[in-house]
């Protein structure tokens, strides 16, 4: 009886979701297609073959590209976890002079453009004599204002009495922090850690102007690169694209829950 | 043990001594370069074979991007003050800016030191690098446009083959070879050329014109731009209105959606780099034959200016690894090593004395079209408008032609808008100009 | 409990990581990129000389930057209503549950997980004149092929349903948790009280919905000024520069035109609206403090 209520619903969905993904689907119906095959009309491939994914892993270091990017995001999901907690904590448990000129310096961050200070940054960089390697690709990026936004404005909407009862059992801040806030802010802190990851993922200039070496560059030049390289190999292109996906959608639909519900809470409850 | 351990010891020490030298002695040389693809993997061959070749100098090559990457990496280098390579790689745009730069070490120089004569040199590329009578890089992959057929289409048609072309011909057989169905949509065009500037500068070239004043920058520092010029103008009122006829495709910037038309057949006549050949001639596969030919020219062929990259030593390394450089340079220029980059990629070679090389003829006649670039360099005039524009701000300047080819496309009369676009390069210039007047 | 200044000691060990960070790797070169606006030189970093707001001027004199400046809203206008509408949509249609709802609710979600240069990618194939289904599905309904990406006149339209594609997703979690947020009981007020669901939509849930839909505006347009990567990898600003927007412009000075104090310049000023446009986002959250309460 719902069911049938529900019939409009399911249809307009479907059509719906069809079409949202529809761009990926054709990417993933080119990638499976061999060369000859491309412009043969139809949805899916006619005669599906794994021939673009060996190509595009063998011509390119895509493994290595995929490495580099893991390796980098994880470590800047894992500091900005760490560095937001800490921040966000403070500013919310801890009373100061300055405080909400603080976290406005973060909120002003925020906005600066990362074309901006890209070339002082990598000057910077330079100096410390950090360029083509992993240091350049994490450490600017192991505070983000977005952490410290997200965070502090998700702890302000938990209860003080949790907080509260702990003090006045005699712990100190960080075991506060440690066994209250920071098992209370998981659905933030997952939120973040998706946000982050893919974030970090999708970073295309940076990491292409501090590495010289292929053995340092990461995945989203890889994309780049093949689309220049494979100038007509649609095939080939879109399996590397493919590649360079799954990573990012296999954490997003890890971390799916965790992820909506941060979001939401974060974005609105203000 | 005593006198024999001592002894044990001491040779021990010597040799180890002698390695250590010997090690130290290696000089690496960095060599930054934006080949990739099947160009990358000749590139790495031919480091591989220096390298191999002798055991003073070891050259590591890194794929730095494309050359909008690789000459911005430089730059914020040479700002820096470090991390800058030994040897680079810089587009033909860049001659200008690297000779502005002070930080390289002249082709000329080195040669001289090193007693190269520079004469083994085809003139063609050698004046496009020269700035202020010296030779500044290396021209390492050079390539000159030229005209691509389907002959099938051709023969369809009934229309002959020729070598060299007028814009008027090339106008003519465009229309005879395109195809158009019942409703009057075209299912063949009869020419495709990609919106590049490249173009616009080499039919200026080939009809005698300049680029930029002082001719082409090569008699004194080119101040302003020149390329309201009658070729440039005819060219692109005459392309706008062969697509408006329908005759002629317009696929935008990109040379692969333009060369996909081609090979798929659906394009007759089209024009590329010399350096296209090996890619284009793979996507057609067998569908049809594949004829070329030299690039058009307005009344009267003069010649085309030379494309493509040319190799920097720069400043700022011991004598010992600038030498190195040079080795590896040395070695690039030798007809043998330049046979085999011309066989591999299709751009032609720089010195003199490689096509008569055995294996290079044998190719030839398997392939004749590698040698219509090369007979069109052989038969081009030596004058400062085949040496090509040598200018500042020259990357900048090229966007504001394609973007004038798309206004005129879109209806604009070809004048007015590279008047227009005229006035933007000129202040593009003066600013650029300015800012390395300073020095 | 304690005195205002006395916990700031506690604070700093805290604060340090991030706000150290922070000073090293935002602060400092944005500080430094504005110093540098403040001057000119050559292309290799030498000569540098004092211009005051020469730079500034230089900028807001050009007709490139005012053109730069309109493509950009024209770009956020796009964007916006579209990734609201289509976000709202998807919102609606998955923010009860049912069964089945999980699924749907991951494919409407998804874009948020495809990075810029994979959407880039699959749309460039989608919108492929010979190869790609977009125009395919054209000729099959008889319509000729589009030149999507190549015509002056198409090109800005194509790459804002990009974005807005590429930030669906995101729009419709937070609508969808804006949506879930209105109290069950005034819909089934109204539904008792005989009304229909078009009423339902635009008499209550709407409005009710209305502040959230501002803030989450606000960000898409926030989102759509710095949009960069699917115009890096398209169109570069082309074809006919009817694509430069504002800081694809920085970019392009930046690193093709190597005036770097100039896009320096040009970026200040985004940043300047930018932070207007954020001034003006907080301002209306302070006033919805309560409302959500």
């Amino acid at each position: 009886m719902r069911l049938r209520k529900l019939l409009p619903t399911y249809l307009m969905a479907s059509a719906y979701a069809f079409l949202l993904v529809l761009p990926l689907f054709t990417l993933l119906s080119a990638s499976l297609r061999a060369e000859g095959d491309l412009y043969a009309p139809g949805l899916l491939p006619p005669h599906p073959t794994l021939e673009p994914y060996r190509e595009a892993l063998s011509r390119y270091p895509l493994p290595r590209f995929l490495l580099n990017s893991l390796l980098v995001s994880v470590a800047v999901t894992l500091g900005v976890l760490a560095t937001s907690l800490l921040a966000a904590y403070a500013l919310t448990r801890l009373r100061f002079r300055g405080r909400e000129a603080l976290f406005g310096l973060a909120v002003a961050l925020l906005l600066v453009p990362g074309e901006v200070t890209f070339l002082p940054l990598y000057l910077l960089v330079d100096r410390l004599g950090w360029l083509d390697t992993y240091a350049a690709l994490t450490v600017p990026f192991l505070a983000s204002p977005l952490g410290v936004f997200l965070l502090r404005q998700y702890l302000r909407t938990l209860p003080e009495d949790y907080f509260d009862a702990a003090r006045i059992d005699g712990a100190t801040h960080w075991q506060v922090l440690r066994h209250v806030a920071l098992p209370l802010s998981a659905p933030a802190l997952g939120a973040l850690a998706a946000l982050t990851f893919i974030g970090t993922w999708n970073m295309y200039l940076w990491p292409l102007v501090v590495t010289k070496s292929r053995e340092m560059q990461t995945a989203q030049i890889a994309v780049n690169f093949i689309l220049n390289e494979e100038v007509a190999r649609w095939n080939v292109v879109a399996a590397g694209a493919i590649l360079v996906l799954l990573p990012t959608l296999i954490a997003f639909l890890l971390a799916q829950r965790a992820f909506v519900r941060g979001i939401a809470l974060g974005g609105l409850k203000g | 043990m005593g006198v024999q351990g001592f002894f044990l010891a001491k040779a021990g020490l010597l040799a180890a001594l002698l390695l250590g030298t010997a090690q130290a002695q290696r000089i690496t040389v960095e060599f930054w370069h934006s080949m990739g693809g099947v160009l990358g993997e000749a590139t790495e061959a031919l480091v591989k074979e220096f390298n191999a070749s002798q055991s003073r100098v070891q050259v590591k090559a890194q794929y730095v991007g494309s050359y909008d990457d690789g000459i911005n990496k430089l730059l914020a280098a040479l700002r820096a003050g470090r991390g800058f390579p030994h040897v680079i790689q810089v587009y033909d745009i860049g001659a200008r800016i690297m000779a502005d730069s002070g930080a390289v070490v002249p082709l000329e120089d080195l040669a001289r030191k090193n007693g190269f004569d520079l004469d083994h040199l085809l003139p063609q590329p050698r004046n496009y690098y020269t700035v202020d009578g010296k030779l500044f890089g290396l021209p390492f992959n050079s390539s000159n446009p030229i005209l691509y057929f389907n002959m099938a289409a051709f023969q369809e048609a009934g229309v002959p083959f020729k070598p060299t072309w007028s814009l008027k011909d090339l106008e003519e057989a465009a229309r005879k070879l395109t195809k158009k169905d019942a409703q009057g949509r075209t299912v063949r065009y009869g020419l495709s050329i990609p919106i590049d500037s490249w173009f616009v500068e080499q039919i200026s070239y080939n009809s005698g014109e300049y680029f930029c004043n002082n001719e082409n920058g090569r008699r004194a520092r080119a101040t302003a731009v020149a390329f309201d010029n009658p070729a440039a103008v005819a060219f692109l009122d005459t392309y706008a209105r062969l697509v408006r006829e329908g005759v002629a495709a317009n696929t935008g910037r990109n040379w692969a959606d333009s060369q996909s038309l081609f090979a798929q057949g659906q394009a007759a006549i089209a024009s590329y780099s010399t350096a296209s050949l090996t890619g284009v001639l793979r996507q057609v596969g067998n569908r049809f034959p594949v004829r070329t030919a030299y690039y058009p020219y307005l009344k009267e062929r003069n010649g085309v200016a030379i494309g493509g990259a040319a190799l920097y030593v720069l400043k700022g390394f011991s004598e010992a690894e600038t030498q190195g450089a040079w080795e590896f340079v040395r070695f690039l220029l030798e007809p043998r090593t330049q046979a085999k980059w011309h066989l591999a990629t299709g751009y032609f070679p720089v010195v003199k004395g490689v096509t008569e090389l055995p294996e290079v003829r044998q190719a030839h006649v398997r392939q004749p079209n590698y040698t219509t670039a090369i007979q069109q360099l052989a038969t081009s005039k030596v004058n400062n408008a085949s040496a090509g524009c040598l200018m500042g701000a020259f990357p900048e300047i090229r966007q504001y032609v394609q973007a004038a080819w798309e206004e005129i496309l879109k209806g604009k009369p070809a004048q007015e808008a590279l008047k227009e676009a005229k006035a933007k390069a000129d202040a593009a210039l003066e600013r650029y100009n300015r800012s390395v007047a300073g020095r | 409990m304690r005195r205002r200044r006395g916990e700031l000691l506690t604070a700093l060990p805290f604060l340090l990581p991030a706000y150290a960070l922070f000073l090293l790797f935002l602060v400092w070169p944005a500080l430094e990129a504005l110093w540098l606006s403040l001057h000119r030189e050559n292309l290799f970093g030498r000569g540098r000389e004092w211009v005051g707001l020469g730079n500034f001027q230089e900028v807001l004199a050009r007709p490139e930057f005012w053109k730069s400046a309109l493509l950009t809203l024209k770009f956020a206008l796009v964007v916006a209503p579209l990734e609201l509408v289509l976000g709202l949509l998807a919102a609606l249609l998955v923010y009860r549950p049912y069964p089945g709802v999980a699924f749907f609710r991951t494919l409407f979600f998804l874009t948020t997980a495809v990075p810029t240069a994979v959407a880039a990618v699959a749309w460039g194939w989608f919108l492929h004149p010979v190869g790609g289904w977009a125009n395919r599905a054209l000729a099959g309904l008889g319509l000729p092929p589009q030149p999507w990406l190549t015509s002056p006149d198409l090109a800005l339209y194509t790459l804002g349903v990009i974005t807005a594609w590429s930030g669906v997703g995101f729009t419709a979690i937070l609508l969808t948790a804006g949506l879930q947020n209105i109290p069950e009981e005034v819909l089934e007020a109204a539904t008792v009280d005989g009304a229909s669901p078009w009423t339902r939509f635009f008499r209550i849930t709407l409005p009710l919905l209305s502040p959230t839909l501002f803030l989450v505006g606000l960000l898409v347009v926030l989102k759509s000024l710095t949009a960069f990567g699917q115009i890096h990898l398209l169109t570069r600003g082309g074809p006919a520069e009817s694509t430069m927007v504002w800081i694809y412009r920085v970019y392009q000075d930046a690193f093709f035109n190597f005036q770097v104090p100039l896009a320096a310049a040009e970026a200040f000023l985004l940043f300047l609206v930018l932070l207007l446009l954020a001034a003006l986002q907080f301002w209306l959250l302070g006033r919805r403090v309560h409302y959500a309460a």
